[in-house]
């Protein structure tokens, strides 16, 4: 029975062929495309973003060479990300810790926030890596959100990064901007605790 | 009246009295019967199902039906991986550029595969320069963009800016959480 099933594995990964939406790239990056998204599909790494990443690429009418090359890379930051975070890690957040790591968080602050965390790091993940694109620093854009991650309701932490660009673009340096909206935050993720907790003052 | 006969109850008293032998074999074939009889039905519907269910059989299959339980089995499996599992939730995200002597501009991102005929935005009445487009979303992480008339390419100012952008024109990130 266990040869039927590979065998039937092996016949339908043969016969699901190419995404045909891969058909709208051009006869050049095509195969090596499909080739990279059979070889993640085989690693167990979520092959949408790269699908996204390629066909992004064709609307936008870039070249063979860098289509080839932006889906290779997101393929690898996808198997770092999934190194970093453990094989049970869902696709939403490998896309955002590939994100995460692009923009230079290393690999220990994402195994941190999985540890810290119990909810989805979709958003935390995000959030680091749009700090950083906001000019943060990626040691306090890291440490803020870690310092911030374990409590904060992923709401919380959309206001929070707001919040940093809002200072920025009024004129702070992005690390103060950062600091002063994880004061605010934490104190209002501590009064929120408080108010949870009824009977007590 | 009816006068009893010495000699008839002499001769009935003495055939009560003679020793019955037993064959030995009796009890042996007594309990073969008993074990014949169909099971008592204790616990009604069931009781019977379970015994339906419990009782064992021998069940023919063709290799080729095998085969064909395998592959449905190992094309949900495949379906189910190629996916990401059903989000809890879906929020309707709205969109808006501001994009004066547009013609047409369209939301293009990871959520409609970067299809420039798929998503349309409209002019809002009161203001032409204003376009919106308003689109569920399920938690995760989008790169997206504007497309003006089929061949300009507007980030939302509104948004962070995706940084790994290598294609040159730029894309903007929304990301939709789940608490």
């Amino acid at each position: 029975m266990t040869l039927l099933v590979a065998a039937t594995l092996v016949a339908l990964q043969v016969a699901q062929g190419p995404d045909p939406r891969l058909e709208r790239l051009d006869s050049i990056s095509r195969p090596i495309v499909t080739a990279l998204v059979d070889s993640a599909r085989a690693a167990a790494l979520p092959t949408e973003p790269l699908v996204q990443r390629a066909l992004e690429g064709a609307t936008k009418r870039a070249s063979a060479d860098r289509i080839v090359a932006a889906v290779r890379r997101l393929a690898l930051d996808l198997g770092h990300a999934r190194d970093a975070l453990g094989p049970t890690t869902s696709p939403p957040e490998l896309g955002a810790a590939a994100a995460a790591l692009r923009a230079g968080a290393p690999p220990v602050i994402l195994t941190e926030l999985r540890r810290i965390r119990r909810e989805s790091l979709t958003v935390p993940l995000a959030v680091l890596t749009d700090l950083v694109a906001s000019g943060v620093p990626v040691d306090s854009a890291a440490a803020a959100v870690l310092s911030l991650a374990a409590k904060s309701r992923d709401t919380d932490l959309v206001e929070f990064r707001r919040a940093v660009e809002r200072d920025i673009a009024l004129g702070a340096p992005p690390a103060s901007a950062t600091a002063a909206a994880v004061a605010a935050a934490a104190v209002q993720v501590n009064a929120g605790a408080r108010q949870q907790r009824p009977g007590r003052p | 009246m009816f006068e009893p006969d010495e000699e008839l109850i002499g001769r009935v008293v003495r055939q009560l009295r003679r020793p019955v032998t037993v064959d030995a074999g009796l009890d042996a074939r007594v309990m073969e019967q008993v074990r014949r009889l169909p099971p008592r039905r204790a616990g009604g519907a069931a009781h019977a199902a379970w015994g339906w269910l419990t009782r064992p059989r021998t069940v023919p299959f063709l290799p080729l039906g095998a085969l064909a339980v395998a592959a449905v089995f190992v094309a949900v499996v495949l379906w189910r991986l190629d996916r990401p599992s059903r989000p809890a939730s879906m929020s309707e995200f709205g969109f808006v550029v501001v994009a004066p002597r547009a013609t047409t501009v369209s939301l293009v991102g990871d959520f409609n595969d970067w299809d420039g005929a798929r998503t349309p935005m409209q002019r809002v009445r009161k203001d032409e320069s204003v376009w919106t487009a308003v689109i569920p979303l399920t938690p995760g992480r989008y790169r997206y963009a504007f497309l003006v008339d089929g061949v300009r390419w507007l980030a939302d100012p509104a948004a962070p800016a995706a940084r790994d952008d290598e294609y040159g024109a730029p894309s903007s990130v929304v990301t939709v959480g789940g608490s």
